[in-house]
């Protein structure tokens, strides 16, 4: 039983003018997953290593089932982690590799062996616990990273990435996996990964970051449906929402010459903002008479969608995305888009943050 | 979508290579070159040295040369002082060469670690290894182990030992301690590279699992570390088995034959005694025990470091 | 336009808490402070001998011969002197041109055949490498005696070019193993990528792969260099004026002057100055060379 706490938890990196991590707020249930996503950089694997022991807490600090874990080695934290590249001990078969921690903390042979075999069968690796590392393929050795993890029965998960060395089929079978898993073991878990398709499918909340800071930690619906500010909204979602250039006006918004009329919260809400930017999915946008014209410049075909690429036909040039059905206009073809009012977001241009509910 | 043609069963010939043996020729071309001087440099000697072997010889008699067939290797397994310069050599490798290789690890595992003036310490560290071997002797003979004027005593005094005569009292051990001080930096080298090569997620990863640092150390380091080990002792031993210069220069294989080694031994043969025959027979003889035991050796280097390791 | 957008918030980082509270840093467990002693200690110690022989090469003779070893004196350069005016010249002129020639000669020699067992590995590799390196497993004594004969009988005792040929022998068999485990590193794209942008093999040897390989070639040569340079047994057998070497002169300094402590530093000193300091100037690939290219 723990719940995962962040408390303006900052790490900087040796020498660095500017943290890793800064100011760090994040309250994570008992047996909730969690996911961290973000781009490159954004201080998402920095925050998980801190939470495992493996980057020093510079300020604030990060609490484990209430207690305070600053100045707490890693071996002391109760905390098992799954590495990017697996970290499987070369020496060691799997099945030493799976009971090293259970060995570590004094736990007896036949126990060890007992928790080993029933970790092994629940990630069917019974076949391979006498290999050693080498020996076996990169999801086996996903695998065995995975088991490694399960046979402590720790109070938290750490997960780094670890899907981003399978292949693309693998990738999709093992994240129904792991998600599956911990819904079983109800352990809390911590996840990170750069592809927001996995943050969404997996995580209970999902905490977007960017430069160490935390956008806006939520469900992953919430996060679609209501982003907290522009990059988040630009971030969740693929393709990602278009986001046009606004100003406000006494009709409504006028984006490049043609003016929207949103819903009237909304309309109210956006008072005393000048400088707009309107997000809208391209599955919010229909093609036939509306607000915009668009040359069409490529579609993609994925087989259950059609995505049209194009660039708006006045002298503003920006890229327009649009869902469209298997009836779609051909490249080079000049559209017209239709903006369903309804579902566009605001936000103000200078802070990026959002207007409305 | 164009219809499947139909598939055509053509008979394959085998095309014949004229050009696979000139193929073979030019890839081992670029060996040669080595391959021939080093045969020729190395093993026409050692079957000459076979020969002679087969003769009693003795320089100062140069009309007394005549073929005596094996008896120079039956007087060869007689002589009491081969059978205990052999023994000597064995003690002085095996001894240099494990002590070199604990103290390396040890000073390894330090220089492994950030520490201020790391990079200092390190080239302090290699500095025995670059001394040439008779100077180090001299220097060790000289000004460290002197019994009046030397170093070692001088530190020693408030212990109670001040006039120790190291070299005619421990002939082969001052020969070890200077093998020693000169090796100690090879292996320290070797060993940093193995602590270097391991990949740092594997101990954070034992870090999470629980494991203390010695924990660490025993179940992952090591193991990881023995190929380096193995090769540094190999290596190591190969050169210290030969070592001529520092039995030369700081004991003369003396007192008696307490500290000469079977290099020096065949040397004093040969170049002082003037034996050809005999010389060239110990030499033969130590050249197959030392190929009966290099097998061995090879086998393991070879097995430890062709097979990669991968780090999971 | 989107990119606008984006940029105008790109420098904000936009919280949902909200920053600017003072930077604060915990202290952090730095450099640990025992380790560096521990270094430092067992470094000095290490270095002690050479140390003090430097010391002593600058003593008089009184000097070094006191009961109590003196570290406060007065320095003097007559040792040196001594050294440099007892015909130090010829010996390092002899040492230099065999370690040099030699060591271009193990280069030329073991780069094409290190290239050869491992780019385009030939069918006996194993053996061929398990012989050169039982070359070096020959106790150098047993080849010693025809060696002296044939060069006696060859009239080429005495000769630095009999010096160059040992040297380059007893190098060869390390100088190729090393070389292998460089080339060895060189990856296999990269022979591919050349291959593909048409090169024939002598050019991408020289500019493909020569300077991958550069900094091991470099490490060869100063490990062959450091062994011809420090190569005793066969200096002093085989020379004997003409061709006697830096080491020959070192031994030759003492029996003629018996064993005076404060000269013979001085002379060790001279003797061991130079591949002392190659080996520190090219620190990193002497570590490289003795690591076998295993640290990267």
């Amino acid at each position: 039983m723990a719940e995962v706490t962040y408390e303006r938890a900052t790490c900087f990196y040796p020498g660095a003018e500017k943290p890793a991590v800064d100011g760090l707020d994040l309250a994570v249930k008992d047996g909730e997953f969690v996911v961290m996503v973000g781009p490159s950089g954004c201080g998402k694997t920095t925050a998980l290593r801190m939470l495992a022991g493996l980057e020093e807490i510079d300020d604030g600090s990060i609490l484990i089932d209430g207690n305070d874990m600053v100045g707490v080695p890693s071996r002391d934290r109760d905390i098992a982690m799954v590495f990017q590249n697996y970290a499987l001990y070369p020496s060691k078969t799997v099945g030493e590799n799976m009971g090293f921690a259970l060995k570590m903390h004094g736990v007896d042979k036949e126990e060890r062996a007992r928790r080993v075999r029933e970790a092994a069968k629940l990630l069917d690796l019974e076949d391979f616990l006498d290999r050693k590392p080498r020996n076996l393929s990169g999801g086996q050795r996903q695998r065995v990273a995975m088991g490694r993890a399960i046979v402590r029965e720790p109070k938290v998960f750490c997960m780094d990435e670890p899907l981003s060395n399978l292949d693309a089929q693998l990738r999709v079978q093992t994240r129904t996996q792991i998600a599956e898993l911990q819904r079983r073991l109800k352990i809390t878990t911590v996840y990170v990964t750069h592809d927001q398709v996995e943050a969404m499918t997996m995580g209970d909340r999902v905490a977007v970051m960017r430069s160490g800071h935390l956008q806006q930690f939520a469900s992953p619906t919430e996060l679609y449906d209501h982003p907290a500010n522009v990059f988040v909204a630009g971030f969740i979602g693929s393709p990602a929402m278009n986001r046009l250039d606004g100003t406000l006006t006494p009709d409504g918004i006028s984006v490049g010459g043609v003016t929207v009329r949103p819903p009237d919260a909304i309309m109210h809400a956006a008072q005393g903002h000048s400088q707009l930017v309107v997000g809208i999915r391209p599955e919010h946008l229909s093609i036939g008479e509306g607000h915009l014209d668009v040359q069409v410049d490529l579609v993609e075909d994925l087989g259950s969608d059609f995505y049209v690429y194009g660039h708006r036909a006045d002298d503003t040039g920006a890229t327009v995305i649009v869902r469209a059905g298997r009836e779609h206009p051909r490249p080079g073809e000049a559209i017209k888009i239709k903006i369903d009012t309804a579902r566009l977001h605001l936000f103000d241009a200078v802070t990026g943050l959002r207007i409305g509910e | 979508m164009t219809a499947l043609a139909p598939t055509v069963t053509s008979v394959r010939r085998a095309r014949p290579r004229p050009d696979a043996r000139r193929q073979g020729w030019v890839r081992r071309a670029p060996l040669l070159p080595a391959l021939v001087f080093t045969i020729i440099v190395t093993q026409l000697p050692f079957l000459v040295t076979v020969y002679y072997s087969l003769e009693s010889w003795s320089l100062v008699r140069p009309g007394s040369r005549h073929f005596v067939g094996l008896s120079n290797y039956l007087d060869v397994f007689k002589d009491s002082q081969f059978r205990q310069t052999a023994i000597n050599t064995v003690v002085m490798t095996g001894g240099t060469v494990i002590i070199a290789m604990v103290i390396g690890v040890a000073l390894a595992l330090v220089l492994d670690r950030k520490f201020l003036g790391r990079g200092i310490v390190r080239t302090l560290l290699i500095t025995p290894f670059l001394i040439m071997p008779v100077g180090a002797a001299l220097l060790w003979k000289t000004t460290m182990l002197d019994s009046t004027f030397g170093i070692v005593n001088f530190v020693l005094r408030p212990f109670g030992i001040g006039q120790f005569d190291w070299l005619s009292r421990l002939p082969l051990e001052s020969v070890m301690i200077e093998m020693i001080w000169q090796w100690t930096p090879f292996m320290m080298l070797l060993v940093l590279a193995g602590l270097q090569s391991q990949p740092k997620d594997i101990l954070e990863a034992a870090s999470t699992d629980g494991a203390k640092p010695l924990a660490i150390f025993r179940e992952l380091t090591l193991p990881h570390l023995r190929r380096f080990i193995e090769l540094g002792v190999v290596l190591g031993a190969i050169y210290v088995v030969n070592n001529f210069d520092a039995v030369y220069m700081m004991t003369q294989g003396g007192p008696g034959i307490s500290s000469a080694n079977l290099p020096y031994y065949i040397y004093q043969r040969a170049f002082l005694g003037f034996q050809v025959g005999q010389a060239a027979a110990m030499g033969v003889v130590v050249v197959v025990a030392t190929i009966i035991v290099a097998t061995f050796a090879l086998r393991l280097i070879f097995k430890t470091f062709s097979g990669t390791e991968q780090a999971a | 336009m989107m990119a606008s957008a984006e940029s105008i918030t790109a420098e904000h980082g936009l919280t949902t808490t909200a920053p600017g509270r003072p930077m604060v840093r915990r202290k952090r467990r730095g450099n640990s402070v025992t380790l560096g002693i521990v270094g430092w200690v067992v470094g000095i110690l290490f270095f002690f001998p050479v140390l003090w022989m430097v010391l002593t090469s600058f003593k008089t003779e009184a000097q070094a011969y006191t009961n109590t070893p003196s570290v406060v004196f007065s320095p003097t350069l007559s040792q040196y002197k001594t050294v440099f005016s007892s015909g130090l010249w010829p010996y390092v002129a002899n040492s230099a041109f065999a370690t040099i020639v030699s060591t271009l000669l193990v280069l030329l020699l073991a780069t094409p055949c290190a290239f050869a067992l491992s780019l385009r590995p030939v069918k006996k590799t194993r053996d061929v490498l398990f012989f050169f390196i039982s070359t070096k497993m020959l106790p150098v004594v047993a080849a010693i005696i025809p060696i002296y004969i044939a060069a006696r009988n060859l009239h080429m005792l005495d000769n630095i070019f009999t010096m160059v040929i040992l040297y380059t022998a007893i190098n060869l068999p390390i100088a190729v193993w090393m070389m292998r485990s460089f080339f060895l590193e060189v990856p296999g794209e990269l022979l591919e990528a050349a291959q593909m942008d048409g090169a024939p093999l002598r050019r991408t040897m020289t500019e493909v792969i020569l300077p991958v390989v550069a900094p091991g070639i470099a490490a060869t040569a100063l490990i062959c260099s450091i062994f011809s340079w420090n190569e005793f047994f066969f200096a002093v057998n085989i020379t004997a004026t003409k061709a006697a070497t830096v080491p020959v002169f070192l031994v030759g300094f003492i029996s003629s002057e018996g064993l005076y402590f404060a000269q013979l530093a001085a002379a060790a000193t001279v003797a061991t100055l130079p591949v002392v300091l190659a080996g520190w100037v090219a620190q990193r690939q002497l570590v490289r060379g003795l690591s076998f290219g295993a640290i990267k």
